[in-house]
C-alpha cells in the first residue's frame, strides 16, 4: 500500500513538470496553430539564464526572477518578431520547419555562452522531504504543482476575460475574420510567444533545479508534446489534467510492469498510451472536435 | 505549361513523357555522365559524403510521398530507417542470406511496421498523426534496445554488402551501388505521382473527406502510403547499415527525424525534385559547417572563448534554416520552378 | 519586394561566399615544408552529450598546444591536429572517419563510445587505427584496430564490486545489489560485466533498473528497489542522472544507509554540484584518471593550461581524460617514430596505418602518462591501453581517492554466449 501511495504520488508530481511545460506548447497552438518544436531548447536557455543571474552574477532570487521573465518574453518577442512574422500566410509546415531552425539557433547560442554545458543552480528549495504517509514527496515537486495550478488558473482567466485574451481566442478560430474586425493579429501573435516562452522559463527553472542544467532538458521539452496530445492541442485544461495521467502512468506502469518486461518499461508507456487514446479520441481528451465541410 | 514554346503533343505517351525536349535529353545525359565519373574526380571522402546524400535522399523520397503526396505528417522516419537497418543486418548477419534478400526484406518489414504505426491515421491527421509516429520512434527504437536478436545495447555487426561474388568493398564500388538504387527511387517516385495511386494520395492530401466521397478508399490509400515511405525508409536503412558496418539504437535518434521533415519541406513538398534539393542542401551544410567552418575558426580565432567556434555551427545551420524559409517558404523547388521559367523567357521575361 | 527579396538573396549568397571563400584558399595551399604528424580527434562538442564532450576536446587540444609548443612536438616533428566537432550524430561521424582517412592521419581518437561504435567498422575495414576514451567492450571485442584508452564500464563494476567485498561489506552471506543502469551501453556494458562474474564475485542482483538521460524522477523505480533491501546500489550512468538518482535515494531514505556505487561515467564534480555536497556524502565510485589537485608530474601543467585557456572547465575530470588521451596519442607516435621511422609513417596511408599500429601501439610497455592515469601498456589479445582504476569516495564535498590504481581483469566477452544476443 504504502507502495502504491508513493507510486501515485511520484506519478502525480512528475506530471505536473510535463503539464508545466506543455502550457507553454498549447498557448502558441491556440493563437496560432504552430507547433513549436523549438520549445525544449527555449527551456533550455531560460535555465541556462537563471543560472547566470543566480551563480554568476549572484542576484537575489527576488530580482533574478523577474529579469528571467522578461528575458523569456524578450526572447518570444523575437522569435515571433523576426522568424514567424515574415511567414504570415505561408504553408503551415514552413512555420514548424521554421521553429526548427529556431531551436538549432538557440543551441548554437547555448555553447557559444555557457560551452561547458553542464551545471546546477544554486539549491532554491530546502532539502528536507515532505511526509505524506509512508509516502515522501520533495519540495521541489510542491513547488512545481503549485505554481503549475497558478499559472494554469492565470492563463484561464486571462483567456476567458482579458480583451488579448479573447482576440487570442478568436485569432485561433478564424484568422480572417478576425483580421477584418481590427484585431491586431501580428500583436496577438507576438503576445502568445512572450506569454509561451514564459511559461516555458519557469517551467525550466524548476525542471533544472531537481536535476541540472543538462541538454537533456530538450528532450524533456519535447516529451511535454505528449500531454499536449493527449489533452488535446488547444486545451489548457487538457494539458493540466493530461500531464499527471502520463506521469502516473508512467510510475504505476512502471512500477508494476517492470518486473515482467524489460527494464525502462516506463518510458514508452506514455506513448503507448497516446497511440491508444488517438484510436479512441483522435482529438485527444479535451481538444476541439473539428467538423469538417468539403 | 512548364514545356518550352513550339513543344507539341502528338500523341499519348508524348504527353507522358518525362523528357521532352532535345535539352532536357542533353542535360539529362550530362548529368549521369558527370555522376556516374564522379569518382574520378573525387575522393574517398567526398565519395562518402555523396553516399550519405544517396542514402539520406532515399529515406527523404519515402518520406515526401507520404508527407508531400499524401499529406500524413510522419515525425518517426528515423524510426522506421532503423527498423530497415537491423532488418538487413539480422538477415545478413545473423541468418547468412545473401544482401539483396536483406535489402528488400529491409524495405518490407519497414513497411509492414509502417503499416501498423500508421492505423491511427485512419482516424487522426495533421499534427496528431505526427505524435502517434513520434511515438512509434520511441517505442520501435526501445524495442531494438531490448530485444535480444538485435544486439541491444551493445550492437550488431553488418558485413560489406555484396551480389554474388561482387563485394562493394570500396567507396567509389559503394557509391554506385547507393547511387544506382538512389536513381531507381527517384524515377519510381517520379511516376509513381502521375499514376492513379499519386493522384489519390494527392486527392488525400488536399481534402481527405473529398477524396473519399468521390471514392478514394482512405484506409487503403493511406495505409499504402505510409507502406511505400517506409519501404524506401528501410531501403535506406539497408543500405546505411552496410555502408556504415555497425548498428546501434543511438543511431537512429529524434533529432534526426525531425530534421528528415525539416530536409523535405526545405526542398519543397509534393514535388519530386524537392527532397533531391533538400538532402544535398541540408547534408553539405553540415559537412560544410563542421569539416571546414569550425576547424577553420578554432585555428584563426584562438582569443575568442571556447564555445565560439563550436556554438557557430548550429546556430549558423538555424540562421540558414530560417533565412531560407523565410526567403522561399514554398521551398527550393519553387524556386528552381521559378528559375526555370525566367530562363526559358529570358530575356523577354514579361 | 520582389527587388528587396533579390537583393537579401544576393547578400545573402555573398555573405555565404565570403564564409567559403578561406575554404577555397585552405584548399589550395601547398603542403608546408615542416614535416608534421597528423592525428584525428573527434568530440562531441555540440549536442546532447556536449556536457562531456565539450570540456573532452578543451582538454585534447591544450594538450597538443603543450606538446607542440613547449615541447617541440614529438622528436622534433610537430602534431598537426584534425580536429571535428561531430555533435554526437552517428551520420556525421561516419564521413568524420572518412576525412581523417583522406586527410592522411595517422590514427583517431574519440571521447564518447557511441560515437566510435558508429565508426568503427569504418575504421575496422580500412585498417585505420582509433583509439576511444570512454569505451564499451564491443569496441575491442573481439580484438582489432580499435582501442580502448582506459577500462570500460564494466571494468568499473568489476573494481568496485572486489572493492566492495573486501572493504565495505561486513554482514554475512551475499551482499544484495540493486543496479540503477542509463539506456545505453554506459549502463548495459556494466549489466554486461555483472552478468558474467556477479556469481563468481558471491554477490547477488536483486534488481536491475533502468533509466533515460532525460528522466526527471526515479522516484517510482528506487521505491521497488527499496522494498527488496539492497545493500549496494551501483549507477552506471552520466552525472545528471546519477545526481537525480542519489537524491531520489537520499529523500526515499534509503540513502545513507545503504552504499552507493557510480561508474566513471557519472562520477565528477557535475554529480556533487547538481545533488548538492551535503547530499552526495559518502557516495562511491570508481575513476581511472587522478583528481585535480594530486600530486602527480603531470598536474602541474594541466592546471596551468586550463587555468590560462578554458578556465570555466576548471575541476571537470573529463578534461584530464583527453589530456591524458592526447598524452597517450603523443607516446604512440613517438613509440612508432622511434620503431619505424618518419618515412614510413609520412605517407598516413594503409601502410602507415600498420606501421602505427604494430610498431607503436603495440609496442607500449609502461608509459606512466605523466601519473594522470593507470600506466599504459598493450598485452597482445586485450586492446584495452590502460587497465587500472582507483575507488574514490565523496567526502566532505570533495571526490577523494581511497585506494591506489587496481588493474582490472580482461574479459573476453565475445567467449559468452549471451553477449550480443
Amino acid at each position: 500500500m504504502a507502495e502504491l501511495l508513493q507510486f501515485v504520488i511520484t506519478g502525480l508530481s512528475v506530471g505536473m513538470v510535463y503539464s508545466l511545460i506543455a502550457l507553454g506548447f498549447v498557448l502558441v497552438w491556440k493563437s496560432s496553430s504552430v507547433a513549436n518544436l523549438a520549445l525544449g531548447q527555449i527551456v533550455l536557455i531560460s535555465s541556462w539564464f537563471t543560472y547566470s543571474m543566480l551563480a554568476q552574477a549572484e542576484l537575489p532570487v527576488y530580482i533574478a526572477f523577474p529579469l528571467v521573465v522578461l528575458f523569456a518574453m524578450f526572447l518570444g518577442w523575437v522569435i515571433e518578431r523576426f522568424a514567424l512574422r515574415p511567414l504570415i500566410a505561408q504553408p503551415i509546415l514552413s512555420l514548424i520547419a521554421v521553429t526548427l531552425g529556431i531551436g538549432y539557433f538557440i543551441e548554437g547560442v547555448i555553447t557559444f555562452i555557457w560551452p561547458w554545458s553542464v551545471d546546477a543552480l544554486p539549491r532554491l528549495f530546502p532539502r528536507e522531504v515532505i511526509h505524506i504517509g509512508p509516502a515522501v514527496i520533495s519540495q521541489e515537486y510542491v513547488w512545481v504543482i503549485v505554481i503549475c495550478l497558478v499559472v494554469f488558473v492565470l492563463l484561464t482567466v486571462f483567456f476567458r476575460y482579458h480583451k488579448m485574451g479573447i482576440a487570442m481566442r478568436a485569432t485561433a478560430d478564424d484568422q480572417m475574420a478576425v483580421q477584418a474586425c481590427g484585431i491586431p493579429v501580428t500583436r496577438v501573435f507576438s503576445t502568445s510567444w512572450m506569454f509561451a516562452c514564459c511559461v516555458a522559463a519557469i517551467g525550466g527553472i524548476l525542471i533544472s533545479s531537481i536535476g541540472g542544467i543538462t541538454h537533456g532538458l530538450v528532450e524533456t521539452g519535447l516529451k511535454a508534446f505528449s500531454v499536449v496530445i493527449l489533452g488535446g492541442l488547444d486545451s489548457f485544461a487538457g494539458a493540466i489534467i493530461a500531464g499527471p495521467i502520463i506521469g502516473l502512468a508512467e510510475s504505476l506502469g512502471g512500477g508494476y510492469l517492470t518486473p515482467y518486461i524489460w527494464a525502462g518499461v516506463k518510458d514508452i508507456i506514455p506513448f503507448v498510451i497516446i497511440i491508444i487514446v488517438m484510436c479512441i479520441k483522435p482529438y485527444g481528451l479535451f481538444g476541439e472536435e473539428r467538423i469538417e465541410r468539403i | 505549361m512548364s514545356l518550352p514554346c513550339g513543344t507539341r503533343n502528338y500523341n499519348y505517351a508524348e504527353d507522358m513523357g518525362i523528357v521532352r525536349t532535345k535539352t532536357h535529353w542533353v542535360l539529362l545525359i550530362a548529368f549521369l555522365v558527370i555522376l556516374f565519373t564522379a569518382p574520378l574526380y573525387f575522393g574517398n571522402y567526398w565519395l562518402g559524403v555523396f553516399n550519405l546524400i544517396g542514402i539520406t535522399l532515399i529515406a527523404a523520397i519515402g518520406l515526401n510521398i507520404l508527407v508531400g503526396y499524401c499529406g500524413q505528417l510522419s515525425i518517426g522516419h528515423a524510426g522506421f530507417i532503423a527498423v530497415g537497418a537491423y532488418t538487413a543486418a539480422i538477415l545478413t548477419n545473423r541468418l547468412e542470406m545473401p544482401f539483396l534478400v536483406g535489402l528488400i526484406g529491409a524495405g518490407v518489414v519497414s513497411g509492414l511496421i509502417g503499416i501498423i504505426f500508421g492505423l491511427p491515421s485512419v482516424r487522426v491527421k495533421g499534427f496528431y498523426l505526427a505524435i502517434t509516429t513520434i511515438a512509434a520512434q520511441f517505442i520501435i527504437i526501445w524495442v531494438i534496445n531490448h530485444w535480444s536478436l538485435t544486439g541491444g545495447f551493445v550492437g550488431i555487426k553488418v558485413p560489406y554488402a555484396s551480389i554474388g561474388g561482387l563485394v562493394f568493398r570500396s567507396e567509389s564500388s559503394q557509391f554506385y551501388l547507393i547511387i544506382i538504387i538512389a536513381a531507381l527511387c527517384v524515377f519510381f517516385a517520379k511516376n509513381l505521382a502521375r499514376t492513379k495511386v499519386g493522384r489519390a494520395f494527392i486527392a488525400i492530401r488536399d481534402n481527405d473527406l473529398a477524396a473519399e466521397v468521390m471514392g478514394v478508399n482512405l484506409l487503403y490509400y493511406k495505409l499504402l502510403a505510409f507502406f511505400i515511405g517506409c519501404f524506401f525508409a528501410g531501403i535506406a536503412g539497408a543500405l546505411l547499415a552496410h555502408w556504415i558496418g555497425f548498428l546501434n539504437a543511438e543511431q537512429f535518434s529524434f533529432t534526426e527525424s525531425i530534421l528528415y521533415v525539416g530536409m523535405i519541406i526545405i526542398g519543397g513538398l509534393g514535388t519530386s525534385i524537392g527532397p533531391i534539393f533538400g538532402v544535398i542542401f541540408i547534408r553539405i551544410l553540415q559537412q560544410l559547417l563542421t569539416m571546414e567552418l569550425v576547424p577553420f575558426l578554432e585555428s584563426t580565432f584562438t582569443n575568442f572563448p571556447a564555445g565560439f567556434a563550436t556554438g557557430v555551427t548550429p546556430m549558423l545551420f538555424g540562421l540558414v534554416i530560417v533565412l531560407f524559409l523565410i526567403l522561399e517558404p514554398r521551398g527550393l523547388a519553387h524556386r528552381w520552378a521559378l528559375f526555370k521559367s525566367a530562363y526559358r523567357l529570358w530575356p523577354f521575361s514579361y | 519586394m520582389n527587388n528587396k527579396r533579390l537583393v537579401i538573396a544576393i547578400i545573402i549568397c555573398l555573405a555565404l561566399m565570403v564564409a567559403a571563400l578561406p575554404l577555397l584558399s585552405a584548399c589550395g595551399e601547398p603542403d608546408t615544408e615542416g614535416k608534421t604528424l597528423k592525428i584525428g580527434i573527434t568530440t562531441p562538442t555540440t549536442g546532447p552529450a556536449a556536457e562531456k564532450g565539450a570540456p573532452m576536446g578543451h582538454g585534447n587540444l591544450d594538450c597538443i598546444k603543450y606538446v607542440n609548443e613547449e615541447l617541440g612536438g614529438v622528436n622534433g616533428y610537430q602534431v598537426e591536429v584534425v580536429w571535428l566537432d561531430n555533435g554526437y550524430d552517428a551520420a556525421k561521424v561516419a564521413t568524420i572517419v572518412k576525412r581523417f582517412m583522406n586527410e592522411g592521419c595517422l590514427l583517431y581518437s574519440t571521447s564518447s563510445s557511441a560515437m566510435m561504435a558508429a565508426s568503427m567498422e569504418i575504421a575496422n575495414r580500412a585498417g585505420f587505427p582509433g583509439i576511444a576514451a570512454f569505451s564499451s567492450p564491443i569496441l575491442y571485442r573481439p580484438p582489432q584496430h580499435i582501442y580502448g584508452q582506459m577500462p570500460d564500464y564494466g571494468d568499473d563494476f568489476l573494481v568496485f564490486a572486489e572493492y566492495y567485498m573486501d572493504n565495505i561489506w561486513k554482514g554475512t552471506g551475499k551482499p544484495k545489489m540493486a543496479m540503477h543502469l542509463l539506456a545505453n551501453t554506459t549502463g548495459y556494458g556494466a549489466r554486461d560485466a555483472a552478468t558474467a562474474f556477479a556469481e563468481e564475485l558471491g554477490i547477488e542482483i536483486i534488481a536491475t533498473e533502468e533509466h533515460s538521460k532525460t528522466t526527471t524522477s526515479e522516484m517510482e523505480s528506487l521505491t521497488r528497489v527499496k522494498a527488496l533491501n539492497p545493500d549496494v546500489l551501483y549507477i552506471s550512468s552520466t552525472p545528471a542522472p546519477t545526481a537525480l538518482i542519489v537524491k531520489n535515494a537520499y529523500e526515499l531514505g534509503m540513502f545513507p544507509g545503504i552504499t552507493i556505487g557510480s561508474g566513471h561515467a557519472g562520477f565528477t564534480k557535475a554529480l556533487i554540484d547538481i545533488a548538492g555536497a551535503d547530499i552526495t556524502e559518502g557516495v562511491y565510485g570508481v575513476f581511472p584518471t587522478v583528481n585535480w589537485g594530486d600530486d602527480v608530474d603531470g598536474m602541474a601543467k594541466m592546471t596551468e593550461y586550463i587555468n590560462e585557456y578554458h578556465p570555466n572547465d576548471a575541476g571537470n575530470m573529463d578534461y584530464i581524460t583527453t589530456w591524458a588521451q592526447s598524452l597517450i596519442m603523443v607516446e604512440i607516435l613517438r613509440v612508432a617514430l622511434d620503431n619505424a621511422g618518419y618515412d614510413a609513417l609520412a605517407a598516413g596511408d594503409a601502410a602507415s596505418w600498420k606501421a602505427l599500429e604494430e610498431q607503436g601501439i603495440q609496442k607500449l610497455k609502461n608509459y606512466d602518462v605523466d601519473g594522470l592515469h593507470g600506466p599504459v601498456s598493450y598485452t597482445p589479445g586485450d586492446n584495452r591501453l590502460s587497465k587500472s582504476v582507483r575507488v574514490f569516495q565523496v567526502q566532505g564535498g570533495e571526490i577523494t581517492p581511497l585506494t591506489d590504481w587496481i588493474d582490472a581483469p580482461m574479459v573476453a566477452y565475445e567467449d559468452f554466449e549471451w553477449f550480443g544476443n
